[in-house]
């Protein structure tokens, strides 16, 4: 008796499972983003194609950068399972396409990429590998300097610093202490700490400033270091002078997008995506942006698709890459993340008017640089491992005021980044 | 005998203080899932929410499959200690009882191969399971759970201590076949220990991190604690919500263990219950 | 004839086991070894056979330098700290076994180890923050100076030491208890008529008799020490509000040379030297507390 009912239920549960497990059978795409705040925007679009696509199921799986990086490095070697859409900024794509682990898009999106209308070229070379688009742009990550107006008010500050010697005058203004002398609020918030390569960008945007590039392109096409000169001096005594001797900032305080949300530092550089953090977690807040005094980093991240899928699937999830560069979805995009889309001929006024803050990032100054990390294998590397020997310098008072032993901490870095190059071929003359 | 009972107090104190601390950091983790963001800065930081707010839950159980997630988890962790218990038990008292050269040699490579730390091995581990087309299924997972040099280690000196040879050749004079005697004789009293093994087994496959992140790359193939994870963004970490995803999480696992314990304890005590 | 159907069932009951364990345990590590021999970039097809390079390159690189240091400084001090103070713990809760409150010392030590690691960390994270940290709150109150946890070099590896300490010392106990609790009880009560007291039986009788538990735990310990990654990588996460100095340790570095570098042949041979490491030590343990039996 008890067998048979047991039997029976077991057997209804497999019965009812296959029905659940049909409509699955419809056509699917996942998206892998290493942007969690873009998650929402991925939805959007998906719900966006519900009229194309009825059936379409979007996973959008939006996890931390550096697992994203991660899961991308092994999935793609190893074969994804269903079509996917994957977001990686140039540089780190060209690794994938020498292998030929990334598909070349349908001909009528690499028509829409290459189409000067809609992208600059820029934005296509980040999208390319010799002369062939691989991906679609999306979106840049762009600096400028953020600031804390009641803060600059009451320091008696009215304008945005606009040299790099200004910086310095202006965080120790801004900073504020407690009875001991020890900073309470940072007067500028610099990257200190952490791990990955993020210490080594912010340094690279500092020191760009100052008219240098952490590497330059060589006559031959290839790159060499090119930090232990004037340029790389000035930006690193900056920061071990505000770090150890001015004390506007220490190793231990709170930083970057969550310090100035909270009050707690006066001004820092960032992306435009701190405006929609900002809008979300600190609405209150009031604060503006500046460009920076000579220019600014310009990130730009991509759309790929690779996948094990038939190729119903494929073409869907390329749709889904075209759809999110509709211009409805990329003002939605600006308005809503505040990632700034790369698309040319899209009107974003109706944002970047009732949103001044985005004033510094779409109209910067006649003449205003921007360098972008190179499409070259071992840029991580180079980075990380600048920015182990970085932090270790922040944090070492025995540099404050020497720039003998300031340069010797750029020259060991220097030899060390050029192996790397060295090793992987791409040491230029 | 007044002493004596003072310096039992005196341990109690200790131990019960002791416990207590272990315990805090998880306690705050609890109290902080129920702070608003604004009490989360403030100084000095207090332990009790002043103004408990379940903003922090609901938003956790609205905006993820935190569900879906210990159901991979509890799929897994079981099917683990299933695997592991029965590999854990013919080993360790094959090892214990029959000493062969070879078989020496095999318990040798199984102690050696715990000294390997998983992570060495990880990643042609995963071209192995990525071969079998398992990403993303709890088999997949499985793949790195399956055996325990550990569990080999303790059945086998459980089987020293409290299985007497006598017992086992009374046995085969007696013409019980070998299976027979392990299953008979040495299983029952092996339950204990099997018992105790199998909650370590289900925990150690319940916090797995660094294989379950690699293997499982689809949000409905996390196991919990990649799903936990993902609170961890680049940018920013909500404290409140991470600590509440986590109480979620943490409330019910502290509470099957506590459960668990008792067979636990029972069990690794009537080992030690013979003499 | 006996002793040879014995042998046949001991194979094959072995069997199963030892198949599984060649197929997820030995195979893997035998492919680690070949991989640190050769140049993978993880993508490309082709994997050169490159020597010792690998190798000697290593000894060259800082990185990997201050990893396999801080590596050491944190495996030896959570076993410093963990083993003596475990084996106390568990000999003070098996003397109180009958006590009411024995289950919560049991459990309440044990629960760490158990809880997932991300939240976990998340926890002493927010204990050792600077500025909204419990840690320098408490210092403050009793006087003293706060200190910057996660960010000095030498509190950053401690913090770390702590935290594992934390999850590995439950695991020791457990094991220590079990120990206890197999110990001959005869010998405890002659040394009782004899007139020695919990502290000398505990010094003179358990110490000794636990000798082959200890030694297993160490070793444990040692090597999940040697292994020490998650805890690092939360506690300097990038979290924008707090991130801390990163403490490089040896997984996170091969992690980091083959997800991030894409250099598989090195990270393997990285992982070829925490073997050897590992190994090395586990086997000077052995010998030490062999000699020490011996006399």
């Amino acid at each position: 008796m008890h067998y048979t009912r047991n039997l029976r239920g077991s057997l209804l549960g497999a019965a009812s499972l296959m029905v659940l497990a049909l409509p699955a059978a419809a056509q699917e795409v996942t998206v892998w983003s290493g942007y969690p705040e873009l998650g929402p925007f991925y939805e959007h679009v998906a719900e966006g194609m519900n009229a194309k696509y009825p059936d379409l199921k979007v996973n959008v799986e939006p996890i931390a950068l550096r697992e994203h990086e991660k899961r991308v490095a092994l999935g793609i070697t190893s074969g994804l399972e269903g079509a996917t859409v994957i977001e990686l900024p140039g540089s780190t794509a060209s690794r994938y396409v020498e292998n030929d682990l990334l598909p070349v898009p349908p001909q009528d999106v690499v028509d829409f990429v290459k189409d000067p209308a809609n992208f600059g070229p820029f934005f296509v070379d980040a999208a390319s590998n010799n002369g062939q688009v691989y991906g679609v742009p999306l979106f840049r990550g762009q600096g400028a300097l953020f600031y804390n107006t009641e803060m600059f008010e009451a320091a008696g500050l009215t304008e945005p610093p606009k040299t790099m010697e200004e910086y310095t005058e202006y965080a120790e203004k801004l900073t504020q202490r407690d009875a001991d002398g020890n900073p309470t609020v940072s007067g500028w918030s610099l990257r200190l700490s952490g791990g990955g390569q993020g210490i080594a960008e912010k340094f690279w945007i500092n020191m760009f400033q100052y008219g240098g590039n952490v590497l330059e392109q060589t006559a031959d096409g290839k790159w060499k270091a090119d930090y232990a000169n004037e340029a790389g001096l000035k930006a690193l005594r900056q920061y071990i002078d505000l770090v150890q001797t001015k004390k506007t900032v220490t190793v231990e305080m709170p930083a970057d997008a969550e310090a100035f949300e909270r009050g707690q530092t006066a001004m820092f550089i960032r992306e435009s995506w701190v405006i929609g953090d900002i809008a979300a977690k600190a609405p209150d807040l009031k604060y503006a942006t500046a460009p920076l005094p000579v220019g600014s980093i310009a990130l730009p991240g991509n759309l790929y698709v690779a996948g094990d899928a038939d190729d119903a699937d494929i073409r869907a999830a390329w749709d889904f890459v075209l759809a999110t560069n509709e211009p409805d979805n990329l003002v939605w995009l600006l308005a809503n993340v505040g990632w700034l889309p790369n698309r040319s001929g899209v009107d974003y006024s109706s944002v970047t008017d009732s949103v001044p803050q985005f004033a510094a990032f779409v109209d910067y100054p006649e003449g205003y640089k921007f360098f972008t990390l190179p499409s070259i294998g071992p840029i991580e590397e180079v980075l990380t491992r600048l920015a182990a020997a970085l932090s270790e310098a922040y944090a070492d008072p025995s540099l404050a005021g020497d720039d003998d032993k300031i340069m010797a901490v750029l020259q060991r870095a220097e030899d060390e980044t050029n192996a790397i190059l060295e090793r992987e071929g791409l040491l230029g003359e | 005998m007044n002493r004596r009972r003072r310096t039992d107090l005196l341990i109690d104190l200790g131990l019960g203080i002791f416990g207590l601390l272990m315990l805090t950091p998880l306690i705050m983790l609890v109290a902080n899932a129920f702070k608003t963001p604004e009490e989360m800065l403030s100084w000095p930081p207090t332990l009790i929410p002043r103004d408990p707010t379940l903003d922090n839950l609901t938003s956790v159980l609205n905006e993820t499959p935190l569900l879906s997630w210990i159901g991979n988890s509890l799929a897994f962790a079981l099917l683990s200690t299933l695997a592991i218990v029965a590999t854990s038990g013919i080993a360790g008292y094959i090892v214990a009882k029959f000493p062969f050269r070879t078989i020496n040699i095999v318990f040798a490579l199984f102690l050696a191969t715990a000294i390997v730390p998983f992570e060495v091995y990880m990643i042609p581990l995963y071209f192995q399971v990525k071969q079998l087309g398992l990403l993303n299924t709890v088999p997949g997972l499985l793949v790195g759970y399956l055996v325990m040099s550990f569990g080999i280690f303790l059945i086998r000196q459980n089987v020293l201590a409290s299985i007497p040879d006598e017992l086992i050749e009374a046995a085969r004079i007696d013409g019980g076949g070998e299976m027979w005697i392990f299953w008979h004789i040495v299983l029952p009293l092996l339950r204990g220990p099997l018992a105790a093994l199998a909650v370590l087994a289900f925990f150690q496959a319940w916090t797995a991190f660094a294989w379950p992140m690699i293997v499982a790359t689809k949000r409905s193939a996390y196991t919990i604690e990649v799903g936990l994870a993902l609170f961890q963004t680049g940018y920013t970490v909500d404290l409140g919500r991470l600590s509440a995803a986590s109480a979620c999480v943490l409330v019910p696992s502290v509470l099957a263990f506590v459960l668990l314990r008792r067979n636990f304890v029972q069990g690794v005590a009537a080992t030690g219950m013979k003499e | 004839m006996l002793r040879r159907r014995r042998w046949r069932f001991a194979v094959m009951a072995l069997l199963p086991t030892f198949a599984i364990f060649a197929w997820v345990r030995l195979y893997p590590i035998v492919q680690t070894l070949n991989l640190s021999l050769h140049d993978w970039n993880l993508l490309s097809k082709n994997k050169p056979f490159v020597g010792l390079s690998n190798f000697i390159e290593l000894f060259g690189d800082r990185l990997f330098l201050t990893a396999l240091g801080n590596t050491a400084i944190i495996a030896f001090g959570v076993m410093l700290l963990t083993i003596p103070s475990a084996m106390v713990l568990a000999g003070l809760i098996h003397y109180r076994t009958r006590s009411r409150f024995a289950g919560f010392y049991e459990t309440s030590v044990f629960i760490p180890h158990v809880v997932s690691l991300v939240p976990a960390a998340m926890a002493w994270k927010w204990i050792f923050d600077a500025k909204l940290g419990p840690l320098n709150a408490l210092i403050t109150r009793l006087g003293g100076e706060p200190q910057s946890w996660l960010f000095d070099p030498y509190l950053s590896v401690l913090c770390v030491i702590i935290l594992c300490s934390w999850q590995a010392l439950g695991y020791a106990v457990l094991i220590f208890l079990v120990g206890f609790r197999n110990l001959p009880t005869s010998v405890y009560e002659a040394a009782r008529l004899d007139g020695a007291s919990g502290i000398q039986s505990f010094r003179f009788l358990s110490v000794p008799l636990l000798k082959p538990i200890t030694l297993y735990v160490s070793v444990v310990t040692l090597i999940s020490g040697f292994n020490v990654y998650a805890q690092a990588f939360v506690l300097a996460s990038d979290a924008q509000g707090a991130p801390g100095r990163l403490v490089r340790v040896l997984v996170l570095d091969m992690l980091e040379n083959s997800f991030r570098n894409y250099r598989v042949g090195y990270a393997a041979a990285e992982a070829v030297i925490l073997l050897v490491i590992v190994l090395v030590l586990t086997g000077a343990q052995f010998a030490l507390l062999r000699e020490r039996n011996g006399r």
